[in-house]
């Protein structure tokens, strides 16, 4: 992390961001990163990259299959196919 | 080979991992364990059961994994045929959602390798693309994007990326998956999907702020 540190303060654009993805993953404190106080697009860069990754988190399941899908489990059941015998977009054609 | 050993390795849920995201995302669900016990006793109506209580988050889950309704509804099928058949072999030891979630994942790279599409060519998207490296204008002071995206938004540039950035960044990001479970998952190293979960995330911000400058324009 010391090393981090005073590499950061030399640090370009372009090397902040090649560490980007390693400084993301150890979770270290972006905000202490030299480089963002003296450079607004990076510090943007990061805020959207956290934003992104927050409203991930917060994507539900909200998607329900079609009637039809069930239909075809239950179809596959009593004749015993195995899986993918017949497939729901297959009955659609 | 490689297909046939992912298979093996992967062919059911048997190793599920009980990680502090997957429980958020898998709280009990009453009746739950009753219509497990049923089922596996071969009762058709709480397999039925099964399927209701489930089908939004296995289909939702296809549907982020592929972003085309035919082939998730296709494999959403396969997934439940499968817990069908497999289901007496689940013991309890990890939540019932957790299990069927990597089954319901498994089915789906299954799929993609067996069509030899995008996932398995992962290195492929590794490799340094122009639009991916460091840029001068991404932090444009009038467009940064927090607290402007909604969650439809958000919805439709995960279709749009990139198969492989979109299967990282759907493992990790909104289901939870930590790295080295999808690089197991994925035949791939930590790295690589560390590297490609950046490169998802960038690419993502591309979309949307491309989003947002036509929007401004019209």
């Amino acid at each position: 992390m010391i090393v981090l540190r005073a590499m950061d303060k030399i640090m370009t654009c372009a090397e902040f961001q090649e560490k980007l993805p390693e400084l993301f993953e150890s979770q270290a404190d972006l905000g202490a990163q030299e480089h963002l106080k003296s450079c607004e697009m990076c510090a943007a860069l990061v805020r959207d990259l956290e934003y992104i990754a927050a409203q991930a988190r917060l994507l539900l399941p909200i998607h329900d299959p079609s009637p039809a899908v069930w239909e075809h489990i239950q179809q596959a059941i009593r004749r015993g196919d195995e899986p993918d015998v017949k497939s729901v977009s297959a009955g659609r054609k | 080979m490689a297909v046939e050993r992912f298979v093996l390795m992967n062919a059911g849920p048997s190793q599920p991992r009980p990680a502090t995201q997957h429980l958020r995302r898998n709280p009990p669900i009453a009746g739950e364990q009753e219509a497990i016990q049923r089922a596996q006793s071969g009762d058709s109506r709480a397999f039925e059961t099964l399927y209701a209580m489930h089908k939004r988050r296995v289909y939702s889950l296809c549907l982020r994994m592929l972003g085309n309704v035919a082939e998730a509804e296709d494999l959403t099928q396969e997934a439940f045929l499968q817990l069908y058949r497999k289901i007496g072999t689940f013991r309890g030891d990890s939540a019932f959602s957790t299990w069927l979630h990597r089954l319901a994942v498994n089915v789906v790279l299954m799929h993609l390798r067996r069509k030899g599409l995008p996932q398995v060519s992962l290195e492929e998207t590794l490799e340094p693309a122009q639009d991916d490296g460091p840029r001068k204008d991404i932090g444009a002071r009038d467009l940064t994007l927090s607290g402007s995206i909604d969650r439809v938004t958000l919805e439709r540039a995960i279709e749009n990326l990139p198969p492989g950035y979109r299967l990282v960044f759907v493992l990790h990001d909104v289901e939870g998956y930590e790295h080295n479970e999808i690089a197991e998952m994925l035949d791939c190293s930590i790295g690589n999907s560390k590297s490609q979960l950046h490169k998802a995330r960038m690419k993502l911000r591309d979309l949307l702020r491309t989003g947002q400058r036509k929007e401004q324009i019209a």
